[in-house]
Protein backbone atom coordinates (compact mmCIF):
# COMPACT_ATOMS: atom_id res chain seq x y z
CA UNK A 1 0.00 0.00 0.00
CA UNK A 2 2.49 2.56 -1.03
CA UNK A 3 1.29 6.15 -0.98
CA UNK A 4 3.33 9.69 -1.59
CA UNK A 5 2.70 10.46 2.33
CA UNK A 6 4.52 6.59 2.88
CA UNK A 7 7.62 7.92 0.50
CA UNK A 8 7.80 11.10 2.31
CA UNK A 9 7.79 9.63 5.63
CA UNK A 10 10.79 7.21 4.74
CA UNK A 11 12.52 10.11 3.59
CA UNK A 12 12.13 11.89 6.64
CA UNK A 13 12.89 8.83 8.18
CA UNK A 14 16.11 8.17 6.28
CA UNK A 15 17.32 12.14 6.83
CA UNK A 16 16.96 11.58 10.75
CA UNK A 17 19.33 8.49 10.55
CA UNK A 18 21.83 9.70 8.48
CA UNK A 19 21.87 13.45 10.46
CA UNK A 20 21.64 11.04 13.42
CA UNK A 21 25.10 9.73 12.42
CA UNK A 22 26.69 13.10 13.38
CA UNK A 23 24.42 14.05 16.42
CA UNK A 24 26.10 13.00 20.06
CA UNK A 25 24.29 13.78 23.77
CA UNK A 26 26.42 15.98 25.68
CA UNK A 27 26.73 15.26 29.06
CA UNK A 28 27.87 18.79 30.44
CA UNK A 29 24.75 19.95 33.15
CA UNK A 30 22.75 18.31 35.64
CA UNK A 31 19.41 16.61 34.88
CA UNK A 32 18.70 16.83 31.39
CA UNK A 33 21.75 16.16 28.85
CA UNK A 34 21.95 18.13 25.62
CA UNK A 35 23.01 17.01 22.31
CA UNK A 36 25.71 18.23 19.83
CA UNK A 37 27.06 17.93 16.88
CA UNK A 38 30.28 16.97 14.55
CA UNK A 39 31.19 19.68 12.84
CA UNK A 40 34.81 18.89 11.86
CA UNK A 41 36.58 15.29 12.40
CA UNK A 42 37.13 14.99 16.55
CA UNK A 43 35.12 18.55 17.10
CA UNK A 44 31.74 18.88 18.18
CA UNK A 45 30.17 22.13 17.96
CA UNK A 46 26.97 22.58 20.62
CA UNK A 47 24.67 25.45 22.80
CA UNK A 48 27.08 27.30 25.09
CA UNK A 49 24.00 27.64 27.15
CA UNK A 50 24.26 23.97 28.28
CA UNK A 51 27.76 23.22 29.02
CA UNK A 52 27.21 24.15 33.05
CA UNK A 53 30.87 22.62 33.95
CA UNK A 54 34.24 22.60 32.41
CA UNK A 55 35.67 19.21 33.79
CA UNK A 56 34.16 16.20 33.44
CA UNK A 57 32.50 16.46 30.03
CA UNK A 58 31.40 13.27 28.39
CA UNK A 59 29.50 12.47 25.23
CA UNK A 60 27.07 9.97 24.13
CA UNK A 61 28.33 8.37 20.25
CA UNK A 62 26.45 7.26 17.99
CA UNK A 63 27.54 3.85 18.68
CA UNK A 64 25.88 4.09 22.29
CA UNK A 65 29.40 4.25 23.78
CA UNK A 66 30.71 7.49 26.27
CA UNK A 67 34.05 9.11 25.71
CA UNK A 68 35.52 11.90 27.57
CA UNK A 69 35.16 15.22 25.90
CA UNK A 70 37.88 18.94 26.38
CA UNK A 71 35.92 21.82 26.26
CA UNK A 72 38.29 23.80 23.80
CA UNK A 73 36.15 27.11 24.26
CA UNK A 74 32.89 29.14 23.98
CA UNK A 75 31.36 31.90 22.76
CA UNK A 76 27.98 33.05 25.29
CA UNK A 77 27.52 35.96 22.68
CA UNK A 78 26.52 33.49 19.84
CA UNK A 79 26.02 30.21 22.03
CA UNK A 80 28.15 28.16 20.71
CA UNK A 81 30.83 25.77 22.94
CA UNK A 82 33.43 23.72 20.78
CA UNK A 83 34.24 20.31 22.46
CA UNK A 84 37.01 18.00 21.10
CA UNK A 85 37.08 14.18 20.84
CA UNK A 86 39.17 10.96 19.93
CA UNK A 87 37.21 10.06 17.55
CA UNK A 88 36.84 11.50 14.61
CA UNK A 89 33.16 10.94 14.16
CA UNK A 90 30.46 11.61 10.84
CA UNK A 91 30.79 15.57 9.69
CA UNK A 92 27.87 17.32 8.95
CA UNK A 93 26.96 18.46 5.21
CA UNK A 94 26.11 21.81 5.45
CA UNK A 95 23.40 23.35 3.34
CA UNK A 96 24.55 25.21 0.57
CA UNK A 97 22.39 28.41 0.88
CA UNK A 98 19.93 29.80 3.59
CA UNK A 99 16.42 28.27 4.02
CA UNK A 100 13.58 30.26 3.25
CA UNK A 101 10.60 30.68 5.69
CA UNK A 102 8.11 27.71 5.17
CA UNK A 103 10.64 25.39 4.48
CA UNK A 104 10.83 21.78 6.46
CA UNK A 105 12.98 21.43 9.18
CA UNK A 106 14.12 18.56 11.66
CA UNK A 107 15.60 19.35 15.14
CA UNK A 108 17.80 16.33 16.03
CA UNK A 109 18.93 15.14 19.54
CA UNK A 110 20.47 12.44 20.94
CA UNK A 111 20.06 10.89 24.37
CA UNK A 112 22.07 7.79 25.93
CA UNK A 113 18.88 6.30 27.10
CA UNK A 114 16.18 6.65 23.40
CA UNK A 115 19.12 7.29 20.96
CA UNK A 116 18.66 9.19 18.49
CA UNK A 117 15.49 11.82 18.35
CA UNK A 118 13.54 13.89 16.11
CA UNK A 119 11.31 16.49 16.14
CA UNK A 120 9.43 18.78 13.03
CA UNK A 121 8.36 21.74 11.87
CA UNK A 122 9.12 24.68 9.34
CA UNK A 123 11.51 27.49 8.94
CA UNK A 124 8.88 30.79 9.97
CA UNK A 125 11.46 33.63 9.78
CA UNK A 126 14.57 34.18 7.78
CA UNK A 127 16.32 37.43 7.89
CA UNK A 128 19.89 38.69 7.03
CA UNK A 129 22.77 39.34 10.02
CA UNK A 130 21.01 39.62 13.38
CA UNK A 131 22.79 40.61 16.83
CA UNK A 132 21.75 38.41 19.82
CA UNK A 133 20.81 39.83 22.87
CA UNK A 134 24.04 38.35 24.53
CA UNK A 135 25.90 40.26 22.28
CA UNK A 136 27.07 38.00 19.16
CA UNK A 137 26.51 38.65 15.74
CA UNK A 138 24.60 35.73 14.22
CA UNK A 139 25.21 35.44 10.03
CA UNK A 140 21.33 34.68 9.27
CA UNK A 141 18.52 35.05 11.67
CA UNK A 142 16.60 31.28 11.19
CA UNK A 143 13.69 31.27 13.13
CA UNK A 144 12.12 27.70 14.00
CA UNK A 145 8.60 26.58 14.21
CA UNK A 146 9.05 23.05 16.06
CA UNK A 147 9.14 21.82 19.51
CA UNK A 148 12.68 21.60 21.26
CA UNK A 149 13.07 19.63 23.96
CA UNK A 150 15.65 20.41 26.59
CA UNK A 151 17.79 16.66 25.76
CA UNK A 152 18.11 18.45 22.01
CA UNK A 153 19.40 21.67 22.43
CA UNK A 154 22.42 21.80 20.62
CA UNK A 155 21.72 19.34 18.46
CA UNK A 156 21.24 19.15 14.60
CA UNK A 157 18.59 21.18 12.76
CA UNK A 158 18.48 19.92 9.09
CA UNK A 159 16.41 20.39 5.73
CA UNK A 160 14.06 17.40 4.47
CA UNK A 161 17.32 16.75 2.42
CA UNK A 162 20.09 15.80 5.53
CA UNK A 163 21.66 19.53 4.75
CA UNK A 164 22.81 20.91 7.90
CA UNK A 165 21.10 24.25 8.65
CA UNK A 166 22.63 25.16 12.06
CA UNK A 167 22.24 23.94 15.72
CA UNK A 168 19.34 24.34 17.66
CA UNK A 169 19.17 26.59 20.73
CA UNK A 170 16.12 28.03 22.47
CA UNK A 171 18.54 30.56 24.30
CA UNK A 172 18.88 33.23 21.83
CA UNK A 173 15.30 34.20 21.30
CA UNK A 174 11.94 34.78 23.61
CA UNK A 175 9.97 33.66 21.03
CA UNK A 176 10.69 30.73 19.22
CA UNK A 177 14.04 28.34 19.00
CA UNK A 178 16.40 29.63 15.86
CA UNK A 179 18.95 27.51 14.32
CA UNK A 180 22.69 28.78 15.04
CA UNK A 181 23.37 29.56 11.48
CA UNK A 182 26.22 27.18 9.46
CA UNK A 183 28.47 30.03 8.23
CA UNK A 184 28.40 31.65 11.79
CA UNK A 185 29.38 28.15 13.44
CA UNK A 186 32.15 28.03 10.65
CA UNK A 187 33.44 31.29 11.91
CA UNK A 188 33.13 31.18 15.55
CA UNK A 189 34.53 27.98 15.56
CA UNK A 190 37.82 28.33 13.82
CA UNK A 191 38.11 31.27 15.91
CA UNK A 192 37.98 29.08 19.13
CA UNK A 193 40.12 26.47 17.52
CA UNK A 194 42.88 29.05 16.88
CA UNK A 195 42.59 31.15 19.94
CA UNK A 196 40.33 28.90 22.21
CA UNK A 197 37.81 31.95 22.91
CA UNK A 198 36.16 34.77 20.35
CA UNK A 199 38.25 38.31 21.00
CA UNK A 200 35.94 40.96 20.76
CA UNK A 201 37.69 44.66 20.17
CA UNK A 202 37.32 46.92 23.37
CA UNK A 203 38.07 50.52 23.62
CA UNK A 204 37.44 51.30 27.43
CA UNK A 205 34.80 53.97 26.86
CA UNK A 206 31.20 54.08 28.50
CA UNK A 207 28.82 55.61 26.07
CA UNK A 208 25.85 57.77 25.43
CA UNK A 209 24.02 58.08 22.50
CA UNK A 210 23.24 62.25 22.13
CA UNK A 211 22.26 64.19 19.30
CA UNK A 212 23.90 67.41 18.40
CA UNK A 213 22.96 70.90 17.99
CA UNK A 214 23.66 70.28 14.08
CA UNK A 215 21.63 67.50 14.12
CA UNK A 216 24.30 65.16 13.73
CA UNK A 217 23.99 62.41 16.19
CA UNK A 218 26.96 60.58 18.34
CA UNK A 219 28.07 59.04 21.64
CA UNK A 220 29.44 61.14 24.51
CA UNK A 221 31.59 59.64 26.69
CA UNK A 222 30.57 59.38 29.65
CA UNK A 223 33.49 57.09 31.91
CA UNK A 224 36.67 56.16 30.90
CA UNK A 225 38.96 53.20 31.48
CA UNK A 226 42.30 54.47 32.66
CA UNK A 227 45.26 53.43 30.68
CA UNK A 228 41.99 51.56 28.78
CA UNK A 229 42.55 52.00 24.65
CA UNK A 230 41.12 55.06 24.14
CA UNK A 231 42.09 56.75 26.99
CA UNK A 232 45.76 55.89 25.48
CA UNK A 233 44.69 57.42 22.49
CA UNK A 234 43.82 60.67 24.21
CA UNK A 235 40.22 60.36 24.35
CA UNK A 236 38.68 62.18 27.15
CA UNK A 237 35.32 62.24 29.49
CA UNK A 238 33.22 64.50 27.65
CA UNK A 239 34.43 63.56 23.62
CA UNK A 240 31.48 62.94 21.17
CA UNK A 241 32.56 60.10 19.14
CA UNK A 242 30.40 60.89 15.98
CA UNK A 243 32.61 58.62 13.57
CA UNK A 244 34.34 54.76 13.56
CA UNK A 245 35.87 53.27 11.02
CA UNK A 246 35.29 56.05 8.73
CA UNK A 247 31.60 55.78 9.54
CA UNK A 248 29.20 57.58 10.99
CA UNK A 249 27.86 56.06 14.62
CA UNK A 250 24.92 56.89 16.17
CA UNK A 251 24.30 54.21 18.65
CA UNK A 252 25.99 51.23 20.21
CA UNK A 253 25.06 48.82 17.78
CA UNK A 254 27.29 51.25 15.34
CA UNK A 255 30.09 50.95 17.75
CA UNK A 256 29.84 46.91 17.99
CA UNK A 257 29.88 46.94 13.98
CA UNK A 258 32.46 48.49 13.83
CA UNK A 259 34.87 46.80 16.05
CA UNK A 260 33.17 43.38 14.23
CA UNK A 261 34.95 44.28 11.41
CA UNK A 262 38.29 45.13 12.92
CA UNK A 263 41.06 43.04 13.99
CA UNK A 264 42.16 43.03 17.67
CA UNK A 265 45.54 44.82 18.30
CA UNK A 266 45.21 47.37 14.97
CA UNK A 267 44.04 50.68 15.20
CA UNK A 268 40.74 51.99 13.98
CA UNK A 269 40.03 55.56 13.21
CA UNK A 270 37.39 57.58 15.31
CA UNK A 271 36.26 60.93 14.16
CA UNK A 272 35.89 63.03 18.21
CA UNK A 273 34.27 65.90 18.38
CA UNK A 274 35.87 68.15 21.06
CA UNK A 275 34.50 71.54 21.96
CA UNK A 276 32.87 71.73 18.34
CA UNK A 277 35.42 70.81 16.66
CA UNK A 278 36.10 67.47 14.95
CA UNK A 279 39.68 65.96 15.34
CA UNK A 280 40.78 62.32 14.07
CA UNK A 281 41.90 60.38 16.94
CA UNK A 282 43.59 56.91 15.75
CA UNK A 283 42.57 53.91 18.62
CA UNK A 284 44.46 50.87 19.10
CA UNK A 285 41.08 48.57 19.51
CA UNK A 286 41.91 46.41 22.81
CA UNK A 287 40.28 43.19 23.45
CA UNK A 288 37.33 43.08 25.94
CA UNK A 289 38.44 41.74 29.26
CA UNK A 290 36.24 38.46 29.81
CA UNK A 291 35.00 36.69 33.08
CA UNK A 292 36.63 34.18 33.57
CA UNK B 1 -1.69 11.18 -3.11
CA UNK B 2 -3.20 9.37 -0.34
CA UNK B 3 -3.21 11.89 1.88
CA UNK B 4 -3.86 12.47 5.27
CA UNK B 5 -7.09 13.13 5.26
CA UNK B 6 -8.17 9.73 3.50
CA UNK B 7 -5.90 7.95 5.69
CA UNK B 8 -7.11 9.05 8.94
CA UNK B 9 -10.51 8.81 8.12
CA UNK B 10 -10.20 5.18 7.83
CA UNK B 11 -8.11 5.38 11.52
CA UNK B 12 -10.79 7.29 12.67
CA UNK B 13 -13.31 4.22 11.73
CA UNK B 14 -11.51 1.82 13.75
CA UNK B 15 -11.02 4.29 16.65
CA UNK B 16 -13.78 4.10 19.73
CA UNK B 17 -14.75 6.46 22.34
CA UNK B 18 -14.35 4.48 25.59
CA UNK B 19 -16.61 5.59 29.12
CA UNK B 20 -16.27 3.48 31.80
CA UNK B 21 -19.00 5.92 33.54
CA UNK B 22 -20.02 9.36 33.47
CA UNK B 23 -17.29 11.12 34.27
CA UNK B 24 -15.48 11.10 31.33
CA UNK B 25 -13.42 8.71 29.25
CA UNK B 26 -11.18 7.71 26.68
CA UNK B 27 -10.24 6.30 22.96
CA UNK B 28 -10.08 2.09 22.12
CA UNK B 29 -8.90 0.82 18.99
CA UNK B 30 -10.99 -1.66 17.43
CA UNK B 31 -8.06 -4.69 17.38
CA UNK B 32 -9.84 -7.56 15.89
CA UNK B 33 -13.17 -7.13 13.85
CA UNK B 34 -15.13 -9.85 15.92
CA UNK B 35 -15.04 -6.99 18.91
CA UNK B 36 -11.56 -6.80 20.70
CA UNK B 37 -10.70 -3.46 21.71
CA UNK B 38 -7.65 -2.09 23.09
CA UNK B 39 -7.15 0.58 25.53
CA UNK B 40 -5.10 2.22 28.39
CA UNK B 41 -5.86 0.54 31.70
CA UNK B 42 -6.46 3.64 33.15
CA UNK B 43 -9.37 4.59 30.41
CA UNK B 44 -10.41 0.92 31.11
CA UNK B 45 -10.48 1.35 35.31
CA UNK B 46 -13.81 -0.47 35.60
CA UNK B 47 -14.84 -3.93 35.03
CA UNK B 48 -17.40 -2.22 32.04
CA UNK B 49 -17.34 0.27 29.91
CA UNK B 50 -19.57 1.80 27.30
CA UNK B 51 -17.76 2.24 23.84
CA UNK B 52 -18.91 4.30 21.32
CA UNK B 53 -18.59 3.80 17.70
CA UNK B 54 -17.69 6.51 15.33
CA UNK B 55 -20.72 6.27 13.45
CA UNK B 56 -22.63 6.82 16.52
CA UNK B 57 -23.39 3.21 17.63
CA UNK B 58 -23.12 2.14 21.33
CA UNK B 59 -22.08 -1.01 22.89
CA UNK B 60 -21.46 -2.06 26.28
CA UNK B 61 -18.22 -3.85 26.77
CA UNK B 62 -16.90 -5.95 29.38
CA UNK B 63 -12.89 -5.54 30.75
CA UNK B 64 -11.34 -9.34 29.73
CA UNK B 65 -7.98 -8.42 30.57
CA UNK B 66 -5.92 -5.82 32.01
CA UNK B 67 -1.84 -5.04 32.70
CA UNK B 68 -1.52 -2.46 34.70
CA UNK B 69 2.71 -2.64 34.00
CA UNK B 70 1.86 -1.76 30.63
CA UNK B 71 -1.31 0.38 30.99
CA UNK B 72 -3.06 -1.50 28.69
CA UNK B 73 -6.72 -3.33 28.52
CA UNK B 74 -8.99 -5.55 26.19
CA UNK B 75 -12.25 -4.39 26.02
CA UNK B 76 -15.05 -6.93 24.54
CA UNK B 77 -18.27 -5.88 22.73
CA UNK B 78 -20.97 -8.20 21.58
CA UNK B 79 -20.51 -7.21 17.87
CA UNK B 80 -18.65 -8.42 14.20
CA UNK B 81 -17.83 -6.94 11.24
CA UNK B 82 -16.15 -3.83 12.79
CA UNK B 83 -13.76 -1.82 11.46
CA UNK B 84 -10.77 -3.22 12.30
CA UNK B 85 -7.40 -1.42 12.27
CA UNK B 86 -4.56 -2.44 10.80
CA UNK B 87 -1.95 -3.14 13.07
CA UNK B 88 2.00 -2.56 11.97
CA UNK B 89 5.36 -3.33 13.82
CA UNK B 90 6.34 -1.48 16.24
CA UNK B 91 10.09 -2.11 16.06
CA UNK B 92 10.34 -0.79 12.32
CA UNK B 93 9.49 2.60 13.21
CA UNK B 94 12.33 4.77 13.20
CA UNK B 95 12.68 8.48 14.17
CA UNK B 96 11.69 11.36 11.75
CA UNK B 97 8.67 8.81 10.41
CA UNK B 98 5.34 10.84 10.23
CA UNK B 99 2.75 9.68 12.92
CA UNK B 100 -0.83 10.53 13.50
CA UNK B 101 -2.93 10.61 16.71
CA UNK B 102 -6.60 9.72 16.79
CA UNK B 103 -8.66 10.33 19.86
CA UNK B 104 -11.11 12.70 21.33
CA UNK B 105 -9.21 15.19 22.90
CA UNK B 106 -10.84 17.40 25.66
CA UNK B 107 -14.08 15.84 24.47
CA UNK B 108 -13.61 16.30 20.64
CA UNK B 109 -14.53 12.93 18.85
CA UNK B 110 -12.18 11.63 16.14
CA UNK B 111 -9.87 14.61 16.52
CA UNK B 112 -6.64 14.27 14.18
CA UNK B 113 -3.25 15.17 15.46
CA UNK B 114 0.09 14.78 13.47
CA UNK B 115 4.05 14.68 13.89
CA UNK B 116 6.96 12.73 13.71
CA UNK B 117 7.94 9.97 15.74
CA UNK B 118 10.71 11.65 18.19
CA UNK B 119 12.89 8.84 19.84
CA UNK B 120 11.84 4.80 20.84
CA UNK B 121 13.86 3.43 24.12
CA UNK B 122 12.84 1.90 27.27
CA UNK B 123 9.78 0.07 25.96
CA UNK B 124 8.29 3.01 24.45
CA UNK B 125 7.42 5.60 21.82
CA UNK B 126 7.85 9.09 21.94
CA UNK B 127 5.87 11.29 19.63
CA UNK B 128 6.09 15.01 18.65
CA UNK B 129 2.26 14.89 18.72
CA UNK B 130 0.48 17.26 20.72
CA UNK B 131 -2.09 15.33 22.63
CA UNK B 132 -4.79 15.96 25.44
CA UNK B 133 -6.60 13.55 27.77
CA UNK B 134 -9.02 11.99 25.96
CA UNK B 135 -6.20 10.79 23.67
CA UNK B 136 -5.67 7.69 25.96
CA UNK B 137 -5.77 4.64 24.44
CA UNK B 138 -6.44 5.70 20.88
CA UNK B 139 -4.19 4.82 18.26
CA UNK B 140 -0.85 6.25 17.06
CA UNK B 141 -0.18 5.62 13.44
CA UNK B 142 2.32 5.74 10.51
CA UNK B 143 1.66 7.12 7.21
CA UNK B 144 0.61 3.62 5.98
CA UNK B 145 -2.33 4.20 8.77
CA UNK B 146 -1.01 1.44 10.42
CA UNK B 147 -1.67 1.60 14.27
CA UNK B 148 2.29 1.00 15.88
CA UNK B 149 1.55 2.55 18.92
CA UNK B 150 -1.43 3.00 21.63
CA UNK B 151 -1.35 6.78 23.36
CA UNK B 152 -0.85 6.75 27.11
CA UNK B 153 0.52 9.90 28.45
CA UNK B 154 2.34 13.41 27.87
CA UNK B 155 5.48 13.71 29.13
CA UNK B 156 7.40 17.11 28.96
CA UNK B 157 5.23 17.44 26.04
CA UNK B 158 5.75 14.47 24.52
CA UNK B 159 3.33 11.82 23.17
CA UNK B 160 4.26 8.61 25.09
CA UNK B 161 2.77 5.71 23.89
CA UNK B 162 2.69 1.68 24.20
CA UNK B 163 4.23 -0.14 21.04
CA UNK B 164 1.77 -1.94 18.99
CA UNK B 165 3.74 -5.21 19.65
CA UNK B 166 3.67 -5.00 23.61
CA UNK B 167 -0.03 -4.84 22.72
CA UNK B 168 -0.36 -7.32 20.42
CA UNK B 169 1.66 -9.73 22.99
CA UNK B 170 -0.34 -8.49 25.73
CA UNK B 171 -3.69 -9.78 23.81
CA UNK B 172 -1.71 -13.08 22.71
CA UNK B 173 -0.51 -13.97 25.99
CA UNK B 174 -2.44 -11.94 28.85
CA UNK B 175 -1.01 -9.63 31.20
CA UNK B 176 2.29 -9.88 32.51
CA UNK B 177 2.99 -10.82 35.93
CA UNK B 178 3.02 -8.25 38.74
CA UNK B 179 3.76 -8.08 42.53
CA UNK B 180 0.30 -6.24 42.97
CA UNK B 181 1.32 -2.96 44.59
CA UNK B 182 1.85 0.37 43.60
CA UNK B 183 5.34 1.72 44.74
CA UNK B 184 6.87 5.05 44.89
CA UNK B 185 11.03 4.64 43.89
CA UNK B 186 13.10 5.96 46.98
CA UNK B 187 16.44 6.63 48.38
CA UNK B 188 16.73 2.73 49.10
CA UNK B 189 14.70 1.10 47.20
CA UNK B 190 10.81 1.07 46.55
CA UNK B 191 8.08 2.13 49.36
CA UNK B 192 4.61 -0.01 49.36
CA UNK B 193 2.10 2.92 49.10
CA UNK B 194 -0.66 0.05 48.69
CA UNK B 195 -1.19 -3.77 48.55
CA UNK B 196 -4.31 -4.78 46.12
CA UNK B 197 -6.14 -7.38 48.03
CA UNK B 198 -5.54 -11.05 47.18
CA UNK B 199 -2.96 -9.92 44.67
CA UNK B 200 0.78 -11.42 44.80
CA UNK B 201 1.82 -9.48 47.41
CA UNK B 202 -0.55 -9.71 50.04
CA UNK B 203 -0.41 -13.46 49.61
CA UNK B 204 3.16 -13.18 50.89
CA UNK B 205 2.12 -10.47 53.76
CA UNK B 206 3.83 -8.05 52.73
CA UNK B 207 2.61 -4.74 54.09
CA UNK B 208 1.61 -1.01 53.10
CA UNK B 209 5.11 0.87 54.29
CA UNK B 210 7.19 -1.96 53.57
CA UNK B 211 10.78 -0.90 51.32
CA UNK B 212 11.80 -3.28 48.71
CA UNK B 213 15.65 -3.34 48.54
CA UNK B 214 16.81 -3.00 45.00
CA UNK B 215 15.71 -0.78 41.81
CA UNK B 216 12.63 0.05 39.60
CA UNK B 217 14.54 -1.71 36.93
CA UNK B 218 15.72 -5.09 38.65
CA UNK B 219 11.90 -6.02 39.71
CA UNK B 220 10.83 -5.64 36.04
CA UNK B 221 13.89 -7.51 34.98
CA UNK B 222 12.69 -10.14 37.89
CA UNK B 223 8.89 -10.41 37.39
CA UNK B 224 9.19 -10.73 33.48
CA UNK B 225 12.14 -13.53 34.51
CA UNK B 226 9.74 -16.37 34.12
CA UNK B 227 10.16 -17.29 37.75
CA UNK B 228 6.79 -18.47 39.22
CA UNK B 229 8.15 -17.58 42.69
CA UNK B 230 9.93 -14.16 43.49
CA UNK B 231 11.97 -13.63 46.14
CA UNK B 232 12.27 -10.33 47.21
CA UNK B 233 14.31 -8.61 49.83
CA UNK B 234 12.40 -6.05 51.74
CA UNK B 235 13.08 -3.68 54.41
CA UNK B 236 10.76 -3.11 57.38
CA UNK B 237 11.11 -1.33 60.61
CA UNK B 238 14.97 -1.81 61.70
CA UNK B 239 15.05 -5.62 59.98
CA UNK B 240 15.96 -6.98 56.55
CA UNK B 241 13.13 -9.87 55.55
CA UNK B 242 12.82 -11.80 53.04
CA UNK B 243 9.57 -13.26 51.77
CA UNK B 244 8.40 -15.67 48.20
CA UNK B 245 5.69 -14.08 46.36
CA UNK B 246 3.62 -16.65 44.11
CA UNK B 247 3.20 -14.47 41.11
CA UNK B 248 0.89 -17.23 38.90
CA UNK B 249 0.88 -18.62 35.71
CA UNK B 250 0.55 -16.40 33.76
CA UNK B 251 -3.54 -16.42 32.66
CA UNK B 252 -4.59 -17.20 28.66
CA UNK B 253 -6.49 -13.85 27.95
CA UNK B 254 -10.20 -14.52 27.48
Amino acid sequence: MANELAALSNELAAAVEQAGKSVVAVHARPRFSSSGVFWKPGVIVTAEHAIRREEEITVTLPSGKNAPAVLVGSDAGTDIAVLKVDVEGAAVRPAKTAPVAGNLALAIGRSEDSGVNATMGIVSAVSGSWRTWRGGRLDHYIRLDLTMHPGSTGGLVIDVSGAALGIATPALSRIAGVAIPAATIDRVAGEILTRGHVARGYLGVGLQPVELPDHQKGLIVLSLEPKGPAANAGVLIGDILVALGGKPVADTDDIQAALEGHAVGSAIEAGVSRGGAVRSVAITVGERPRKD
Amino acid sequence: MRAFGEIAERLRRSTVQVFPDQRGGGSGVIWTSDGAIMTNAHVARKDAAEVRLWDGRRFPARVTSRDARRDLAVLRVEAGGLDAAAVGDSSALRPGELVMAIGSPLGFAGALSTGVAHSTGGGWIYANVRLAPGNSGGPLANARGEVIGINTAVINGLGMAVPSNAAAEFLRQGPRPALGVTLRPEEHGLRILQVEPNGPAAGASLREGDLLLGSFEELTAALDSGREVLPVRFLRGERVREAYVRLGARAEAA
